[in-house]
């Protein structure tokens, strides 16, 4: 667990902080999302944890204990970091660069090689393939996987991540944080995530932190409770005016309750249950009806546009 | 009163046999006077861009940190830079304490090194991605293993350029160190104007220019050695 205790960061020679009496906590095994403006103080936010950036006043727990307890490089061995221009070493091999973290902290070649092979798998590269290439002879795509295998080496309980799928193209970025959600659901990391993107937080997040100008945090919630009550202005328009729509993207249609469809589903179109409920609306709308027929274990079950807007209304927050 | 320069054409172009190369001179002390002079020459251009290394390289890692120290830093080098080499050689030699011989010339030919490659040096620092170093920060690693483990290895090919062209100056200066008794091929170059020996003087000239070329390239093939990551590109 990640605890922000009234941390506050003002540069010298400068009067306005740039995060100001920031307090939240981040529970153990979840990812927390830093949203906001450019200027926001999300990103210094992220880098006072492992004291890239020293904290003016107040202070971070990590487990109960300062993290001010041991020194900073001993502190950042044990918190894996990923940023967005990736920063993999040029002159060292894919396997190398995996292995940084291992090799400072004294593991033998044998471990290391075995986790970078482990690592490579899990973020879906080949070993055999890319172990001993550089990073020059990789994709964009490829060098984000390898930055996060490489923030994951020594199974660091804590990760920051700081836009960690950003250079990438939005196809190769939306298979990237699914893959990334995907890992997650096993290895259970402590995340704190950064990036501008509302679309991107709301995905990544169990939980958004949405900072505004002068470092200040404006709302701290579930995606599901920003989306549905955003308690200002601010984070209303920050979230955007598509919200009641971006809520809908969090449901699956396989996971709502469904009328039975009798009969009159044969020329209505199939929604599949994979879909997000935001998807499936588009698909309905598109068909020029106002229901859709979605297949689930062998039972139809008949989606409307009345379930949807009752939906959307709903006070239940199931995610999360 | 007379030109140097001018004295020097005439000397030559008074050189009354016509056969520009004696092969039996070349034959007859290749082993007494021609191998010792290129020893003597690998010698002071060696040892010079040697101890220049080992000024430069802290030095450009230091002011590559303290970024005021900078311009008065390429100021005095560049200063020392523009000092023509013969005025040079006549400056140490009057300093009490140094004599003629391989040393005034090897301070020399320091001097004349420290610009490029502290220039080089610090060049060759700004270069590396500040992403690269945030990422190793973000890490763990320390300062110490941030320099070595990463920005000298990434810097090393704009060191290397500056050491190609230091070391290219200075085995073509060091000839001149035979004015005061540097030894080399330079000595065989004036012992040729000397004595109106013309085959002396181009066999001095060919070597050293020789050398100036083995040297750089060399130099390039040990940067490439150095450099596998830049040797395979984006498949």
């Amino acid at each position: 667990m990640i605890e922000f205790r009234q941390v506050s960061k003002t540069y010298p020679g400068s009067d306005n902080p740039v995060v100001r009496d920031l307090s939240f906590e981040v529970p153990e095994g979840e990812i927390c999302v830093l949203v906001g403006p450019s200027g926001c103080g999300k990103t210094t936010t992220m880098r006072m944890v492992n004291r890239l950036i020293e904290i003016t006043e107040g202070e971070i727990l990590i487990d109960g204990e300062p993290n001010t307890a041991m020194s900073a490089t001993r502190l950042r061995r044990k918190i894996g970091y990923a940023i967005q221009q990736i920063g993999l070493f040029p002159h060292r091999t894919i396997a190398d660069n995996i292995g940084t973290v291992p090799h400072l902290l004294g593991w033998n070649k044998g471990r290391i090689r075995d986790r970078v092979d482990e690592l490579l798998e899990l973020v879906g590269l080949s070993p055999e393939e890319y172990r001993d290439r550089y990073p020059a002879e990789l994709s964009g795509g490829q060098q984000q996987r390898v930055g996060v295998a490489r923030a994951l080496a020594a199974d660091p309980p804590i990760m920051l991540m700081d836009e960690p799928f950003g250079a990438v193209d939005p196809i190769t970025r939306e298979r990237l944080q699914d893959e990334f959600l995907r890992i997650q659901e096993d290895i259970k990391k402590t995340i704190v995530f950064v990036t501008h993107d509302i679309d991107e937080a709301i995905k990544m997040g169990n939980k958004i932190a949405i900072l505004k100008q002068g470092g200040i945090l404006a709302q701290y919630d579930t995606p599901e409770t920003i989306l549905a009550y955003p308690n200002s202005e601010f984070v209303a328009s920050f979230v955007g005016t598509d919200r009641i729509l971006k809520r809908l993207s969090l449901v699956r249609v396989g996971d709502i309750r469904l009328e039975p469809a009798n009969g009159e589903a044969e020329d209505l179109p199939r929604i599949d249950g994979n879909l997000s409920v935001r998807d499936a609306l588009s698909e309905i709308i598109g068909s020029g009806s106002t229901k859709g027929v979605v297949e689930r274990d062998g039972e139809k079950g008949l989606l409307t546009i009345d379930t949807i807007e009752k939906l959307s209304r709903a006070r239940d927050d199931s995610r999360g | 009163m007379a030109n140097p320069a001018l004295t020097l054409l005439q000397d030559l172009s008074s050189i009354e046999d016509p056969k520009l190369i004696e092969w039996d001179w070349i034959s007859d002390n290749f082993w007494e006077d021609i191998v010792p002079a290129i020893q003597g020459h690998i010698f002071l251009s060696f040892v010079s861009v040697a101890i220049a290394l080992m000024i430069s390289l802290p030095t450009g890692v230091l002011v590559s940190r303290y970024r005021k120290a900078y311009p008065p830093v390429t100021f005095v080098t560049g200063l020392l830079y523009s000092i023509p080499s013969l005025a040079l050689f006549g400056i140490l030699i009057s300093v009490p304490g140094i004599t003629i011989g391989p040393t005034p010339v090897i301070i020399a030919l320091v001097a004349y090194s420290l610009l490029i490659l502290i220039r080089n040096t610090v060049a060759g620092l700004d270069a590396v991605p500040a992403e690269t170093i945030d990422a190793a920060r973000g890490m763990g690693l320390t300062n110490r293993q941030i320099l070595f483990r990463v920005e000298l290895p990434l810097a090393l090919p704009v060191i290397v350029a500056g050491i190609r062209i230091a070391t290219v100056t200075i085995i073509g200066i060091a000839t001149i160190g035979a004015y005061i008794a540097g030894g080399g091929l330079g000595k065989m170059i004036f012992d040729g104007i000397n004595r109106s020996f013309p085959t002396m003087i181009i066999t001095g000239a060919v070597l050293a220019t020789a050398l100036a070329i083995i040297a750089d390239l060399s130099l390039l093939g040990l940067e490439r050695y150095l450099r596998p990551w830049a040797r395979r590109r984006k498949t």
